[in-house]
């Protein structure tokens, strides 16, 4: 059994749900936000998730970091070094999907050359109506990145939980995988 | 020079900020590098090694892998608390075989030693032996 600490960073443009659909996790599918407040700072959010069929558990240290422009300079000084990365755009907004390759570019300078497992998660599927990026695309660009891709109704209370899961199960395997390689050591 | 481990000399890990069952801390103290103590993730990372009584330290060995800047913290006191900084050393990189540093303390007297690792070369980085020379 291990318990396991990563410091996830949630990043994406404004107005994308990053916070909704970070809440939405944090409280298990209970807590919608119906109105928009603008996060203009940091907000560090704790969750504890158990890595199904096995006794392990990473504790996420989710930092949701402000996505307007003018304020992500001052909000990147309290990324830290990230363990795992969760892109957030609007599939409603081409616009956002578009600024996915800055975000990866300022959260790669802050990774120190390490492998920093990440997903890309197209929120609002709900809006099915407006929707302006096709899966298929976001699939390709997100598997070039090396990020593993996931829809997302934070409204609808669909698949929030899946994207999360899946990076402290990445992070899981990134330990054994690690463990694995400092038992083989030859000592110094 | 001393070539019984610590915990030989009944030298306890008080402190461990991280704990995979299978790669418990005592396995710093234990004398063997092929045991080794895991940190499980995130920065800084420490652990508290307490001796039997107030001890003179000229320097500690460590046997490690990826890490990459420690800093060595020590007090006189009975509770692992108060520390006062001692040194601090940035390791290379190793591949494929145990970085092992020595560090000099200076004859410090110590009851406990304190070691933070503040970074490292990967999310998660070992510890396999340490040992001191009185």
């Amino acid at each position: 059994m291990v318990k396991l600490r990563a410091r996830c960073l949630l990043v994406g443009d404004a107005a994308v749900g990053k916070s909704a659909l970070i809440h939405m996790f944090h409280s298990d599918g209970t807590l919608f936000q119906k109105n928009y407040s603008m996060t203009t700072g940091v907000e560090l959010l704790l969750k504890c998730v158990n890595i199904p069929e096995t006794n392990d558990s990473v504790e996420l240290y989710i930092i949701d970091s402000a996505g307007k422009e003018t304020l992500v300079e001052a909000c990147e000084k309290m990324w830290g070094e990230p363990s795992l990365l969760c892109l957030v755009f609007d599939l409603t907004s081409e616009q956002s999907f578009a600024n996915c390759s800055r975000w990866m570019e300022r959260v790669r300078a802050h990774c120190q050359g390490l492998h920093v497992p990440g997903v890309l998660v197209g929120n609002k599927s709900d809006l099915s109506a407006r929707r302006e990026v096709q899966a298929s695309v976001a699939q390709e660009w997100a598997q070039s990145q090396g990020l593993e891709y996931h829809e997302t109704s934070a409204r609808e209370m669909e698949n929030c939980d899946a994207p999360l899961l899946s990076l402290a199960r990445a992070f899981q395997s990134l330990y054994q995988e690690r463990r694995e390689i400092i038992q083989n050591l030859i000592p110094g | 020079m001393t070539e019984s481990s610590l915990s030989a000399l009944g030298a306890k890990v008080v402190v461990a900020a991280s704990c995979d069952e299978n790669h418990p801390p005592e396995n710093i103290i234990d004398g063997n590098t092929k045991t080794f103590w895991m940190s499980t993730g995130m920065f800084p990372q420490e652990f508290i090694i307490r001796f039997v009584e107030p001890t003179k330290i000229s320097a500690v060995t460590v046997d490690s892998y990826n890490v990459k800047h420690l800093k060595i913290e020590k007090n006189t006191s009975r509770n692992a608390s108060q520390f006062e900084p001692v040194t601090e050393k940035e390791f290379e990189h190793t591949e494929g075989h145990l970085q092992s540093n020595a560090i000099s303390l200076n004859g410090s007297n110590a009851t406990h030693l304190r070691f933070i690792i503040t970074t490292g070369y990967d999310h998660f980085v070992s510890v396999h032996r340490v040992n001191i020379q009185n």
